[in-house]
């Protein structure tokens, strides 16, 4: 069956099932693709017979989106235009064939394959949370090419359009219906196709809105009174706010969506597919689909490193129960492990169950029983006995060696046989907290981030005598709990804590040196950066920071120490006992609106005024101040394959997503240029930007990173 | 280059700008053909000799659409053969009428041009005509956020606080309940009357006399919502990262008030002016507009002031009074403040705070109000200056004759 061919087409009763069916496991939108629908419809619009068509699906997936590397690889806009003609072609011509169409989702439905879905004239979903529907173009730099943003807003409203839209949600089928992405229901296929038919039964002559007359009727707000218009400043507003102008993807949706809405159909697709094109070849969309398609997926299928076919572990233990420790009690037992959390304080506990109990019930999508299951996987204890047996240990507790070491000598013995002890340090290194362990060669690092229930990264780092199977196994085991890893070899910080480190230093550096903070904090964003140095600062607390740097004392040379920032911490909490957010007082002031402590810059700077500054100037230094530390972590080998520099820096520590990455930042601006400016930055601020040698081989062979696209 | 002389203003009084306004009965084309009727009467102006009609209106749409300068000569008593043109410079157009018919006199090339504005913001509501201004991509690449965002943004740059602005709001009563009070208004605002001659109105609704600083702390400030919770502040840091958070200043009792209203004044050549037997009661001096930060959009005022004085090569001292728009009160704070000018010689009859501002008219209010002051105290040279959506300014410089 030649790929062209791919829909099998049945007519019973007077009605036509379309069965996608391409070869292989889905059924994916290509040129194939677009001549078989196109000769799909052809084969039954004409047939008197014929008086309704029901568009489904041979696989798993209704249809999930276009060839990604099509997408990646292409830099010529007219080919795009035309191809996006092409596509919006095919669905106009099912969408206006004259007959009903019904889309079974017994499937998901995501980018180009919802948009199929949306020109049919009704979507039934299979009442499932296994069947998704959405548009996540945006979380790859570009937009929904094939009429996406044209047809949700006349079918939902511009604002529920715009909110699926610009954040790229992906929605179950049970909520789906509530939110109208899909029309209705069903239990079971049977029950879809009852439902299809009756549906096409009542509606021999459907037209889509915007087909029925030249002047469509738009659900509320109008986009096209002045009160729609309003909808549309909001958003635009709540955007900036949240981006900081540093996303061109949602930027150009909510403008497509605008003019689109004011001009016929047809053309606003045309115009759809010309900003489609102008964000599908920038670099920015490149390098996001870079990491957030080719590393990420790499990362999920492990590539490149070792992996257990079974992790064995069943029985978890987690020592310290504070966010960290309760989120990983809850993260391990919502995937079916026995879990074993214990800490010294009653009240810890408490809290940690307390929490647990607060995540297991957000699970609504599953029944009751489930939720229980889950519950009673979990026990919380003050004592060190029901710890035995455990497969894995995973140790939470404060960052001081002594109370690990004084932790692991107490429940190491209790491992079952060939157990592996994991430390959920952010930077201690992990040979140095395996030094009393009775078999350091079971002994990883498993650096999980706060909050653990969401955030997906888990840097795994290899101790000087960790071995092998045991780095597979807990590669194995992160991704059974839904975690994406890197690996990384051992060194303090590790590379997450070094260079979020780096960045925020940075940011207390520059207010040393007389920045406005204020300035400070928007340039962040304005770079990219998700979170601004000063808040996160405080979010940590400047207690913590304090107590890092004593301890971080003893691995760094005096000249790789940031004096000034270090100093000015020191003053907040010793001399001013500002602690930070949670002591109600830090970097910013928290009663009534947060704002910039008013005397910061003076206690920082003494009044200096900075050579240069400015939002572009300041945003520069923070990024370079933590390129300069990925490198020297390639160069020193704590970074094992390039991908995890990526990866790391994305999805733990909120490096600028626009970016793809650093390595794909320093591949933009240049290996060379980098150097360069690496160079000038370290004769005027000193130590920390010394470009590493590697980069400087890099520049004089005119390598980079990743391929060029 | 020849002269543009002004020969004599009209204007209506400002009606409250809603559905229970004195002039909400009056359609803008009628509105505006009484001022014209009024001004030719005025003058006993034989309206064959006029070269055209110049009218500033913002929101063209609707009644006010489709060119209401040509709609309303024709509904008006003037000859037939008098053409209209409506221009739109926003906040700006009444001015901008006026410095349009000077350059077209003053060139040469026209001799006789009556010029004004007319704004019915009762039947006609702002925003009516829609515009791209505020579009998601005029937001990407400049940033644009309602006006009153605008002038609490100005007044946080230049820490204006809460008193400083309702002080100046006060003062803004205050002169023009006692201007109202003295009668100086009378030789320029005529009676509106329906179709019997009987009066709709006859006075400016807007003022509230007695208005006081410790009244108007009271009113909350009304930006305030729009911009925390709706998060339109966020989009000014745009250009103005360095402010974290805006202090919301502004209400109704310290901006421009809504109004309808029209103005005309007469503008020609000396030679045509002998020719008609009418005396010229001042001249235009020089004009200038200017661009200016569309997200900040306020400060236009500055930028022209210095442009005109420039190009009139004056420097501030050389001007006795002054009329800077009451779009907000940051707006001529932050003239005074700029230029050393004293509240005393700054809109010395009340400003559209007191007196409203209906917007394609009140440039050529403003000047009318020039040309009234300066005869009354015997001075001799008047700038007028308004802030202009889109970040623009626009000014004129007047010298009685």
């Amino acid at each position: 069956m030649s790929n062209k061919n791919f829909i099998n087409v049945e007519v019973e009763d007077g009605v036509a099932t379309l069965t996608m069916a391409m070869e292989g496991r889905a059924n994916k939108i290509n040129q194939d693709f677009i001549e078989g629908l196109e000769a799909a419809v052809d084969a039954v619009a004409d047939r008197e017979d014929v008086t309704g068509i029901i568009l489904a699906t041979a696989h798993k997936d209704f249809c999930v989106g276009a060839d990604i590397e099509m997408l990646y690889r292409a830099r010529d806009a007219q080919q795009i235009v035309d191809g996006c003609a092409r596509l919006n072609a095919a669905y106009r011509k099912l969408e206006t064939c004259g007959k009903p169409v019904v889309a079974a989702l017994t499937g998901s439905a995501l980018g180009g394959g919802y948009e199929l879905a949306l020109s049919c004239g009704y979507r039934i979903a299979l009442n499932s949370g296994r069947v998704m529907v959405g548009l996540p173009e945006v979380s790859l730099g570009v937009l929904p090419g094939a009429g996406g943003t044209q047809r949700l807003p006349r079918l939902v409203g511009v604002q529920t359009a715009l909110e699926y839209l610009v954040q790229g949600k992906i929605e179950r089928a049970p909520k789906a219906v509530k939110s109208g992405l899909v029309n209705a229901l069903a239990d079971s296929p049977e029950e879809l196709k009852a439902k299809a038919l009756a549906w096409i039964a009542a509606n021999p002559d459907y037209k889509q809105p915007w087909d029925r007359s030249k002047k469509m009727k738009w659900p509320a707000p109008d986009p096209t009174t002045n009160a729609g218009r309003m909808v549309f400043i909001a958003t635009c507003a709540m955007l900036y706010k949240k981006t900081a102008g540093a996303f061109p993807a949602p930027e150009a949706i909510v403008e497509v969506v605008r003019e689109g809405s004011q001009i016929t159909f047809d053309r606003a697709l045309e115009m759809e597919s010309r900003a489609f094109a102008k964000l599908a070849t920038s670099d920015t969309a490149k390098d996001i689909i870079r990491t957030f398609w080719y590393h990420r997926t790499a990362a999920e299928k492990v590539e490149g490193l070792p992996v257990a076919e079974d992790a064995g572990f069943k029985k978890v233990g987690v020592l310290g129960a504070g966010m960290m420790g309760a989120g990983l009690a809850f993260v391990c037992a919502s995937r079916g492990y026995e879990v074993v959390l214990k800490d010294t304080s009653a009240e810890a506990l408490e809290k940690a169950q307390a929490h647990c109990g607060k995540q297991v019930a957000r699970k609504r999508h599953l029944s009751a029983d489930k939720q229980q299951a889950i519950t009673d996987r979990i026990t919380y204890t003050l004592a060190l006995e029901p710890l035995r047996g455990c497969d894995i240990i995973i140790e939470a507790v404060p960052e001081v060696m002594g109370i690990k070491h004084a932790v692991l000598k107490e429940t190491e013995p209790l491992l079952a046989e060939g157990g592996v002890w994991a430390s959920n340090t952010s930077a201690l290194p992990i040979t140095d907290l395996a030094e009393p362990s009775l078999r350091p060669e079971k002994f990883i690092g498993l650096h999980y981030f706060s909050p653990v229930e969401q955030m997906q990264l888990v840097e795994i780092i290899v101790g000087e005598k960790t071995d092998e199977e045991t780095l597979a196994r807990c590669v194995k085991f992160s991704r059974d709990i839904g975690k994406l890893p890197i690996v990384v070899n051992d060194g303090y910080g590790f590379y997450t804590s070094r260079v979020f480190s780096s960045y925020l230093m940075e940011g207390l550096q520059l207010v040393c040196e007389g920045h406005d903070p204020v300035l400070v904090e928007w340039a962040a964003r304005v770079a990219g950066m998700v979170v601004s140095p000063l808040k996160v600062f405080d979010e940590v607390s400047l207690a913590l920071g304090r107590k890092a740097f004593e301890s971080s004392a003893k691995y760094q040379d005096e000249a790789a120490r940031q004096l000034e920032g270090t100093e000015l911490v020191r003053k907040m909490v010793d001399d001013h006992g500002r602690l930070g957010k949670a002591h109600g007082a830090g970097f910013y002031e928290y009663e009534g609106k947060r704002r910039i402590w008013p005397q910061l810059s003076a206690v920082a700077s003494g009044g200096r005024v900075p050579e240069e500054t400015g939002v572009e100037y300041i945003g520069r230094r923070l990024i370079l101040a933590q390129i300069a530390q990925v490198a020297n972590c390639i160069e020193e080998g704590i970074i094992r394959q390039h991908r995890d520099a990526e990866v790391g820096a994305i999805f733990g520590i909120g490096f600028a997503p626009s970016s793809g990455g650093p390595l794909a930042w320093i591949d933009r601006q240049g290996v060379a240029n980098v150097v360069a400016e690496l160079d000038v930055l370290a004769e005027k601020f000193g130590f920390r930007f010394v470009p590493a040698p590697v980069l400087r081989k890099m520049a004089e062979n005119g390598e980079r990173f990743f391929e060029a696209v | 280059m020849a002269e543009a002389l002004i020969f004599d203003a009209v204007r209506t009084p400002r009606g409250r700008g809603k559905d229970s306004g004195g002039l909400y009965t009056v359609h803008p084309v009628k509105l505006l053909a009484q001022t014209l009727d009024t001004l030719a009467a005025r003058t006993e102006l034989d309206t064959t000799q006029v070269d055209d009609v110049v009218v500033g209106c913002v929101v063209q749409i609707n009644e006010q659409g489709s060119c209401v300068a040509r709609t309303a000569v024709l509904m008006s008593d003037y000859d037939i053969d008098v053409a209209g043109v409506t221009v739109n410079r926003f906040c700006g157009s009444g001015l901008q009428a006026i410095n349009q018919a000077a350059c077209m006199v003053g060139s040469g090339f026209h001799e006789m041009v009556v010029a004004g504005g007319v704004e019915s913001m009762s039947r006609v509501p702002m925003g009516s005509d829609g515009g791209a201004m505020f579009d998601p991509f005029m937001q990407w690449k400049h940033g644009g956020v309602p006006q009153g965002i605008s002038a609490d943004l100005m007044a946080t740059l230049n820490d204006f606080s809460r008193d400083d602005v309702d002080g100046f709001a006060a003062r803004s009563q205050e002169n023009a309940a006692n201007a109202i009070e003295e009668g100086y208004f009378k030789g320029s605002i005529f009676p509106v009357v329906d179709q019997n001659g009987l009066t709709l109105l006859d006075h400016d609704e807007h003022p509230r006399p007695g208005t006081t600083k410790e009244k108007l702390g009271k009113l909350k400030a009304s930006f305030a919502v729009m911009g925390e919770q709706y998060g339109l502040d966020a989009i000014t840091r745009k250009r103005y990262p360095q402010v974290e958070r805006i202090n919301h200043v502004h209400h109704a009792g310290n901006s421009s008030g809504i109004v309808d209203g029209a103005a005309a004044l007469l503008i020609g050549t000396p030679e045509k002016g002998k020719a008609l037997g009418l005396t010229p009661r001042a001249r235009v001096k020089a004009m200038a507009l200017s661009g200016s930060d569309p997200l900040l959009m306020l400060d236009g005022p500055i930028s022209a002031t210095r442009k005109v004085l420039a190009k009139a090569g004056m420097s501030i001292g050389d001007i006795d009074i002054f009329e800077v728009n009451e779009a907000f009160a940051a707006v001529p704070l932050l003239f005074m403040k700029t230029f050393g000018v004293d509240r005393d010689v700054v809109n010395i009859d009340g400003g559209a705070i007191a007196l409203g501002h209906p917007l394609g008219a009140t440039g050529a209010m403003l000047l009318n109000t020039a040309i009234d002051v300066l005869e009354r105290e015997d001075k001799n040279t008047a700038l007028v200056t308004l802030c202009i959506g889109g970040g623009m300014g626009i000014a004129t410089i007047i010298e009685r004759v």
